[in-house]
């Protein structure tokens, strides 16, 4: 199955690292350990996720799940908010455009609009002038304050949620990254870096996808578009964190070589501590390798401080389960 | 005595006994030298006038039975008292006024001591260590009792035998014809007047003689055991004899040696010496001899007795001289009490009344006298006691009581011979001095009366060193009892008065005590004693003296006297219960019968209630009381911001549940009066627990209340969370998880805490780094509870403001459209743009239906029309009537800009010209069906007599709510036959376009306010039944619309 895997989202994940950050050419090790972990990711997820509708009584699993586990971290939760609201919008501006203007818009232009609504994704003020006119709906969460109440009544223009900023800082933080990044590209550079940016594990690879995650072992249900694109969304989450965790460990790790191991190099070729005039690029001479991976998951699933109150019960066969990155 | 004297209860009696009071002063006026002495007839008790006093009380009638039932009670020794002595003489009323004075103040002084005695119970604390030689006495005195009582009883009591059989022969005369043969007794004599008179006019009482015999009995009272009808004198002075030897006899600690005879075994030459021994057992038997003739007699052998001891114990230094001089000092002091009277036949008395009356009237009122007398003795008692037998003893008991009260009496004053003591005392002195033979060593009189005025104690407390020279006789069965520290204790008038007074009573508690114990040394419990039980006489005696000490009040010394038995007590006492259970003796102080105290209550322990009648709940300041709002969450910013939240989503609530209400009306064609359940919630309110005492610091170790007082907590923060209800069992679930939680940080709390053990026992950790380790242990830290803090609570709290916020406006937009934020006050701006919204609303375009046909007609564009819908309000009127006084919108702040025009004068039968023509026949016909009474509009009539408003329901269907005259109905389901008979249509639709024409050509809110009047000629719309439809279009039936 492994390299039925590999085989499946190689290039996906190397566009996906790309856009986080590893320039290098990725070897096939490190994408399919990554593809691995992803895809144990998303099986947990998907299985609690059953777990949890199941708990409800029922047994297709709706958004609100997937969202539930994810529910402690805040800012990705309101990222995944945006991704979710953006979409409802492009949707019903598709079918007004499809209804207006008769579907005049081909579906590559869709393809497209998604890809660039996604605030995670897109650039910010494209978003802004492309969608002013339609007023984006909110994703309520089951446990929002809303909720509190018997009634559910429209939101107000005038009414901010400072919440809803602050996580969009983090969001801005990552984009600004990208936007420094792509600063001194040239036209052909950028193009390679959005197509690189629009990699999904999910977008108009549904059915794959679906066999990939397990649709149908893991719950059966016929999954949700939604779903699908939560997972998407997800799994494009990662794989960015996967990385740039990744690329810390090996910045670390080179930080530690050039010291301890420019002892050695030191000790053997002397002359080659000097940084030539010709050396390559250091960040881009190593890609990240597999074991970097390997550390960066091990250091994600690093239990949570808040687990810990729980060390004093007995752990007996009690294993800790797969923490959700 | 002594009780007679305590028992002043001035308020009990009223005017009869006043009355009696002077009655008694005027008899008693003419000074009579011939005595009337009341001789008591028992022996071993010192209070014992009540008996006295039923003795005097019915001589006649049940001596022998009133005497049984009031010496029942006591000691088994004057139970055995022989009937009533009575021998046929003279009159024995010749009261010596003058003597009984004396005895008066004789015993007014003796009170006074017993009340100082008695005072001294609450200053001072009396050992009981002379209780056992109270006791030993008290034994001897008994047991001389019962000796003379044998004797007596025996064979030499041949004349009270007589005695008993002229009692008898009383009780046997009943059968004869007259009641001047029956022998009454005393009462003959003293009353042979009246009876003579009685049985001359004997036809005329309509009493039987055996009655009459009764009211004699009663009648002629006072009589004593003494009383001889045949001897002059006698009563008198044998019952002041006898109240002076038992005076003596009482006076245990010095009488004691002379109680009996001296023994010859115990002093063989005694009767070498003593030529005339003499004691105090042997004049009791004298006295009930009827031995003595006179007073000089009496007054000789009591000498006797002193000086036989002083000559037989030489020794200056004997400590029966001692004793000796004392009861000599005393015998001088009681002397005078008794009259000078000299026992005569009755026959020669008589001669000699003849003989002076003969001679001089004002020499001797003889005869009158004792009627007198016996009639101001009797005559009040008689009124009182309403000649009941049985209830006559305690207002008898009342009149003696008063009579011998010394504050009120007037007695002393007006007596010119008895109006000093002193005068009396001195002459009695030396008389008796005179008589007395052995004529030595008599104490001065100066001495003896001016100390005697003084009281008891004072007198022996200043006599006893006079005497100490004098020569004493040895008395063997004093010996054993004198103990020497009594002597070392005299001095003391205090403590002997104490001990005078109480000695009966201390010994009898000794006795009790006494027999509880059994063995060589005591050691032992007796088992066979009865269980010591509190009584309720007891109690209640100890509550009496509890009282009184405070009062100190005199006279307070209510103790309730044996033998006044139950009567009594409940004519004066507090409860009626009191007489259930006797009282008994009273002398001791209430240290003595611990078994009857009742312990304080502490006020802080009272039951207090207050001005309400709700109890006070008493805590007390010296307890250690747990501190206050323990078990409450503490005042903190955080607990404020909490509580804040939770009144918001309160507030909140309140507002969403009216617009559930309101979405509900919408949909609901019908509402009912209380199917909208108001959400009212109630402030959260945390209950501290009460008044806790603990023994220690620290926390309460009640596990349950810790634990829902953490429930509590924990309930908050779920509702917090937005919770409004929650299952127990997840409660309980989360109770439990958040205890364990808790209880393993503390755990490790105190791991921290604990100094290490090298470093000589300083804690490791500073107290911060404690808290921080613990709090790490268990998956915390400060950034986690300052997200929870900043995230939970901080920002709920704002987020909870905006969906509030949210809320009221939704609410208000519900409510009120048209009063948007551009509505301006009070909804004038609602009208800026021309009033289309309430002319077609404008819901239809947000829906994107075009109910109306404004559109597909042409006249939206034609006539410009901004909306094509109906606003909310205007259909709703009872959502906006049932929710204008609730409603928190904009409007209800604003005030009014334009005044409510005047309200409509009623019209009446006067003002009816006032209108207009067309109305008036309708005016006059509702007038005419409302009596003339003015007309009531329809707004102002009660709720439930108003026509129903016409409204629309949401269904969208105009209906009537007012059932449409017969006639009518009739006419519509002709026109309906005619329709189908036509055959226009198979159904109703073809008949549907002019109506609809019809409301499209009006405006749409009058069409829903005059559809039942308007279009009514047609088919009713609401009885389509086809709901479905009508719930798609708000207004019109599909038909309609098809038809157009």
């Amino acid at each position: 199955m492994a390299a039925d895997v590999r085989a499946k989202y190689r290039t996906e994940i190397q566009q996906m690292m790309f856009v986080s950050g590893e320039t290098g050419d990725v070897s096939p090790e490190t994408t399919s350990m990554i593809e691995g972990i992803v895809q144990q990711q998303v099986l947990e997820m998907l299985r609690r996720a059953t777990e949890l509708a199941g708990r409800r009584g029922v047994r297709t699993i709706s958004t609100d799940d997937l969202i539930f586990l994810i529910r402690h971290d805040k800012a990705k939760v309101s990222r995944l908010r945006t991704f979710l609201s953006w979409k409802d919008v492009r949707k019903s501006a598709k079918d007004s455009d499809e209804k207006g203007g008769g579907g005049g818009d081909a579906g590559g232009v869709d393809d497209f609009d998604l890809a660039t609504n996604d605030p995670t994704l897109g650039t910010g003020p494209a978003v802004g002038t492309r969608n002013n006119k339609t007023k984006k709906a909110k994703v309520g969460l089951p446990w929002d304050v809303s909720s509190f109440y018997a009634e559910q009544v429209p939101e107000r223009d005038d009414e901010e949620d400072e919440e809803e900023e602050e996580m969009n800082a983090a969001t801005l933080q990552r984009l600004k990254q990208a936007d420094d990044r792509t600063k001194g590209m040239n036209a052909e550079e950028y193009l390679h870096f959005s197509e690189c940016r629009q990699a999904s594990f999910t977008f108009r690879k549904g059915k794959r996808f679906k066999e990939w995650a397990g649709f149908g072992m893991v719950t059966e249900s016929k999954p949700n578009d939604d779903i699908i694109d939560i997972l998407g969304f997800l799994t494009y989450e990662i794989v960015t964190l996967l990385t740039e965790e990744a690329l810390k460990v090996k910045a670390a790790e080179d930080a530690l070589k050039r010291e301890s191991g420019g002892d050695e190099e030191k000790r053997g070729r002397k002359r080659r501590r000097e940084p030539g005039l010709f050396d390559p690029p250091q960040e881009a001479r190593t890609p990240v390798d597999h074991r970097h991976i390997q550390e960066a998951f091990r250091r994600l699933q690093k239990a949570e401080l808040k687990t810990n109150y729980l060390s004093h019960v007995s752990k007996g066969n009690w294993q800790r389960s797969l923490k959700l990155i | 005595m002594r009780k007679q004297l305590k028992r002043r209860t001035p308020h009990d009696e009223s005017t009869t006994e006043s009355a009696q009071r002077e009655y008694d002063a005027k008899t008693s006026a003419p000074p009579r030298k011939a005595a009337r002495v009341i001789v008591e007839d028992d022996y071993g008790d010192d209070d014992s006038d009540e008996e006295d006093d039923t003795a005097k009380q019915s001589p006649l009638k049940s001596k022998g039975a009133s005497t049984l039932t009031t010496t029942a009670t006591r000691s088994p020794a004057p139970s055995t008292i022989p009937p009533p002595h009575r021998s046929n003489t003279a009159t024995s009323t010749e009261p010596a006024k003058s003597s009984e004075d004396v005895r008066k103040q004789l015993e007014e002084d003796k009170k006074l001591a017993a009340e100082s005695a008695k005072r001294t119970f609450q200053g001072m604390y009396f050992t009981f260590e002379y209780d056992a030689d109270a006791m030993l006495e008290q034994q001897k005195l008994d047991e001389l009792d019962r000796e003379v009582e044998n004797e007596i009883s025996g064979g030499p009591n041949t004349s009270s035998g007589a005695q008993q059989g002229a009692g008898s022969s009383s009780g046997a005369a009943a059968t004869q014809g007259t009641l001047g043969s029956a022998d009454l007794g005393a009462s003959s004599l003293t009353l042979k007047h009246l009876i003579a008179r009685i049985d001359s006019k004997r036809f005329l009482v309509k009493a039987s003689d055996n009655q009459l015999r009764t009211l004699i009995s009663e009648v002629r009272k006072g009589r004593s055991k003494w009383a001889s009808e045949d001897r002059v004198g006698q009563e008198e002075l044998y019952e002041a004899a006898e109240k002076v030897l038992m005076e003596l006899k009482a006076m245990t600690e010095y009488a004691q040696p002379f109680l009996q005879r001296v023994n010859k075994r115990d002093a063989p030459d005694y009767f070498n010496v003593i030529k005339y021994p003499m004691d105090i057992g042997t004049m009791l038997k004298k006295l009930k001899s009827f031995a003595y003739k006179s007073k000089k007699d009496f007054v000789d052998d009591l000498n006797f007795i002193w000086s036989n001891c002083l000559k037989y114990n030489q020794d200056p230094a004997h400590p029966l001289r001692k004793k000796a001089l004392y009861m000599r000092k005393e015998t001088d002091k009681l002397t005078p009490l008794i009259p000078e009277i000299t026992v005569r036949d009755r026959a020669e008395v008589e001669a000699e009344e003849r003989r002076q009356h003969a001679l001089d009237a004002d020499e001797s009122d003889d005869d009158d006298a004792p009627i007198m007398a016996s009639r101001g003795r009797t005559a009040p008692k008689k009124g009182v006691k309403g000649g009941s037998a049985s209830s006559k003893r305690p207002p008898t008991l009342a009149v003696d009581e008063l009579s011998s009260t010394p504050a009120p009496d007037p007695k002393p004053a007006m007596h010119p011979l008895a109006s000093g003591l002193r005068n009396g005392a001195l002459r009695a002195d030396s008389e008796v001095h005179d008589a007395s033979s052995a004529g030595f060593n008599t104490p001065p009189p100066g001495n003896a009366t001016p100390l005697g005025s003084l009281g008891v104690n004072g007198v022996h407390g200043s006599g006893a060193p006079g005497s100490q020279a004098d020569i004493t006789e040895v008395d063997a069965t004093g010996a054993s009892i004198v103990s020497s520290t009594e002597d070392a204790e005299e001095d003391d008038t205090e403590f002997k008065g104490w001990k005078q007074v109480t000695k009966k009573d201390r010994a009898q508690a000794a006795a009790e005590r006494h027999r509880l114990f059994v063995g060589e040394q005591l050691k032992h419990i007796n088992v066979d004693e009865p269980a010591l039980l509190r009584t309720k006489a007891g109690m209640r005696r100890w509550m009496r003296q509890q009282k009184m000490a405070p009062s100190e009040r005199p006279s307070a010394e209510g103790e309730m006297d044996e033998g006044f038995g139950d009567v009594e007590q409940t004519a004066q006492g507090e409860t009626l219960a009191e007489g259930i259970e006797k009282d008994e003796d009273s002398t001791l102080p209430d240290y003595y019968t611990s078994l009857s105290a009742i312990p304080d209550i502490d006020a802080k322990l009272k039951w207090i209630t207050d001005s309400e009648g709700y109890a006070v709940p008493q805590t007390d300041e010296c307890m250690r009381m747990f501190p206050r709002e323990q078990f409450k969450s503490p005042e903190s910013t955080f607990t404020k911001k909490m509580e804040a939240n939770i009144r918001q989503m309160q507030e909140t609530r309140k507002i969403c549940s009216k617009i559930g209400v309101v979405k509900q009306m919408q949909i609901q064609a019908q509402t009912y009066q209380n199917q909208f359940q108001k959400y009212e919630p109630q402030p959260f309110v945390e209950q501290d627990v009460g008044p806790v005492v603990v023994s220690d610091d620290g926390p309460i170790m009640a596990p349950w209340v810790c634990r829902a007082a953490f429930k509590r907590s924990i309930g908050k923060v779920f509702y917090q969370a937005g919770f409004e209800e929650f299952q127990p069992s997840a409660m309980e679930a989360m109770t439990d998880i958040a205890s364990d939680y808790f209880g393993a940080l503390v755990n490790s709390f105190k791991k921290f805490r604990e100094p290490s053990k090298d470093d000589e026992g300083r804690p490791r950790f500073t107290f911060e780094e404690q808290v921080l380790h613990a709090l790490h242990e268990n998956g915390l830290d400060m950034e986690a509870l300052e997200t929870y803090v900043k995230d939970d609570v901080d920002r709920l709290g704002s987020k909870l403001g905006v969906v509030h916020e949210r809320m009221k406006s939704h609410l208000a937009d519900l409510l009120r459209p048209a009063l948007g934020d551009s509505a301006g006050v009070d909804g004038v701006g609602a009208f800026n743009d021309g009033s289309e919204q309430f002319v077609g609303g404008d819901y239809a375009e947000e829906i994107g239906e075009d109910f109306f046909g404004f559109r597909e007609l042409g006249l939206a564009d034609e006539l410009g029309l901004e909306s094509l819908s109906v606003p909310l309000h205007l259909l709703q009127n009872r959502v906006h009537s049932a929710y204008q006084s609730q409603n928190q919108g904009p409007v209800a702040t604003t005030g009014l800009t334009f005044e409510p025009p005047p309200a409509y004068e009623p019209i009446t039968v006067d003002n009816l010209s006032n209108q207009i023509g067309l109305v008036h026949d309708f005016f006059r016909e509702k007038l005419r069906k409302n009596h003339d009474e003015p007309l009531v509009e329809d707004e102002d009539l009660p709720q439930k007599q108003r026509f129903p408003k016409p409204r629309l329901p949401p269904t969208g269907k105009i209906s009537s709510p007012r059932k449409r005259p017969l006639r009518e109905q009739q006419q519509a389901a002709k026109k309906k036959r005619k329709l189908e008979e036509s055959g226009l249509g198979n159904n109703q639709k073809s008949q549907q376009p002019p109506i609809s024409k019809l409301k499209l050509d009006l405006p749409p809110p009058t069409t829903t306010r005059h559809a039942p009047d308007d279009s009514n000629s047609a088919v009713d719309p609401e009885k389509d039944g086809d709901v479905g439809t009508a719930d798609n279009n708000a207004l019109i039936s599909p038909e309609s619309i098809a038809a157009n």
